[in-house]
């Protein structure tokens, strides 16, 4: 142990001569494997905030209830207490026919002449109801077994489809983090058994002088690690230029689509870059060395 | 210390190094190996360090059985010789004083002690105005010394010196078998190699192996062949 701390000088100055020894060929290894980890990184983002905005849409979830028109106001109490009774279902709230136009006016906005085309009000009355999503088939269910019920309008198909996305960003995202890991194990195995061919006379020499294994080969695994983790770096240093520069684009739009916040995104995916590129550096290299004995 | 018997090494491509080698070497020995080149000295010496094993027949080092399945204490072993290798093998783009500390550096020594150490080998080869020089920059002769510093300053039980004396002038070569004649101990065994018989002729003391075309003579000389 004492001499293992003794040693660090000398395993950090023999990494750093392994490192220079080669030194373009390793230049191109880092910034390989920050493009590597950067692309991984975007993949990942684009998977968290997508995960993110079906998250708040599905907490907003909401479906409306079209009852029979001959239907009068105790009834239609009796209607809500009796929708709310239903498992999964949060809140329910009568929307009038002059509250439905209303709202119409406000979302067609300066296009709201376009109403004044028909003489009575069109729209009908509704029922507005809170549910839990995961719930909705069932709730769809019992809603339809309501005699006074006409007609239900949902967003399940909205929802279905964002779900499907997700779905294909999760397998893309996950195929993205197994290429990515293979090939940055591969790139830095390959870098390290370069760097011990290159060094095969020290090597050879120390093997005759009775230096263990782990004395001759950490330097070699420092060596990987420094590659990994700047490249990390890199990478970590790219997207953070481009999360920047992808929420200022975004502009006023920002206000209606509910994004993740910047600064916890950024975090979230510079120290899942920096971890992973050190685990896979410790990996590379261990791989590099063993295969080269 | 080292026991042989019967030992053979025959190389890959069927040369016959060495052929039924007994010998046995006892701590505090000195022993001079003699033989013209391509005889099997420097055979004899990878058998010692276990960098090639006996084909045939039993050698032991330090109780160490040299067998290839054996290869990781082989390693373990060799941290207690002190080796001067016929080339050098010095690390280059470093200074002497580097190369002589890199050979101590896994040996557990404690760490306030290993440059003073070195410096302290170095000077006894009469090289400790060299110690900041880069190998690379040494003269044939400088580099055999920074050689023999790197295996004495390693305090070993065995020093194997291969052809030390190669290519040095009568005055540098009587000078270095000085050195390591002077380093035998009752601990420490000495085996050098040359082929220069005419500078052993004087030697009082020692065991001397005769290698001709792989087969040993072993004759005594003084007390100190036992
Ligand atoms: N690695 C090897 N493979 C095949 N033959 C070898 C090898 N090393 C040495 N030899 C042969 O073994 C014989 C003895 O060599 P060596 O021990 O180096 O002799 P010396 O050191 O006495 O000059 C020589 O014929 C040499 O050519
Ligand atoms: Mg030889």
């Amino acid at each position: 142990m004492r001499s293992t701390i003794y040693n660090i000088g000398y395993f950090l100055k023999e990494a750093k001569t392994i490192f220079k020894v080669d030194l373009l060929s390793n230049i191109f290894s880092i910034l390989s494997i920050g493009l590597i980890f950067f692309i991984l990184a975007l993949v990942i983002s684009g998977w968290g905030i997508s995960n993110y905005v079906i998250g708040i849409i599905e907490k907003e979830a909401e479906i409306n209830v079209y009852f029979r028109e001959d239907m009068r106001d105790p009834d239609i109490i009796e209607l809500i207490k009796e929708i709310e009774s239903i498992e999964g279902i949060g809140k329910a709230v009568f929307v009038s026919q002059e509250e439905a136009y209303n709202r119409m006016v406000e979302i067609l906005g300066s296009e709201a002449a376009i109403l004044e085309l028909f003489d009575e009000n069109p729209f009908s009355p509704f029922i507005e109801v809170q549910i839990h999503i995961e719930e909705v088939d069932s709730i769809l269910e019992e809603l339809e077994k309501i005699e006074e019920v006409e007609h239900i309008r949902d967003n399940k198909r909205v929802i279905d489809r964002l779900q499907n996305i997700v779905f294909i960003l999760k397998i893309i995202g996950l195929l993205a983090v197994v290429a990515v890991g293979i090939s940055t194990l591969v790139v830095i195995s390959h870098i390290i058994r370069q760097g011990i061919y290159n060094n095969r006379e020290q090597i050879n020499t120390l093997e005759l002088l009775g230096a263990p294994e782990f004395f001759i080969g950490f330097p070699f695994f420092l060596e990987g690690l420094f590659l990994t983790i700047m490249g990390g770096l890199i990478a970590s240093l790219l997207l953070v230029i481009t999360i920047r520069y992808g929420y200022s684009q975004m502009g006023i739009a920002l206000t209606f689509i509910p994004l993740p916040s910047k600064d916890i995104l950024t975090n979230n995916m510079v120290i899942f870059i920096m971890a992973s590129s050190g685990v896979l550096g410790a990996v590379g290299s261990l791989f590099g060395l063993m295969s080269s004995r | 210390m080292i026991e042989a018997k019967g030992v053979f090494l025959t190389y890959g491509d069927g040369t016959e190094a060495l052929k039924d080698v007994n010998l046995k070497i006892e701590a505090g020995e000195i022993v001079y190996v003699t033989g013209p080149s391509g005889s099997g000295k420097t055979s004899l010496l990878k058998l010692i360090m276990g960098i090639e094993y006996p084909t045939e027949g039993y050698l032991k080092v330090m109780g160490q059985n040299m067998v290839r399945e054996e290869a990781s204490n082989i390693r373990r072993l060799r941290r207690r010789m002190g080796p001067v290798f016929q080339e050098f093998k010095l690390i280059r783009g470093r200074t002497a004083l580097e190369n002589v500390v890199l050979g101590m550096r896994f040996l557990g020594f404690p760490p306030k002690m290993i440059r003073e150490e070195a410096k302290t080998a170095l000077e006894r080869v009469g090289l400790g105005h060299k110690a900041y020089s880069l190998v690379e920059k040494l003269s044939w002769g400088e580099s055999q010394r920074v050689a023999i510093a790197r295996a004495i300053a390693r305090k070993p039980a065995l020093i194997l010196a291969d052809e030390p004396t190669g290519n040095l002038d009568l005055k540098n070569a009587l000078n270095i078998l000085e050195i390591l004649t002077s380093l035998r101990d009752e601990r420490t065994s000495v085996i050098i190699t040359t082929h220069a018989t005419h500078l052993i002729e004087d030697v009082e003391e020692g065991k001397f192996v005769r290698v001709d075309n792989g087969i040993i003579q072993v004759e005594r000389r003084g007390v100190l062949a036992i």
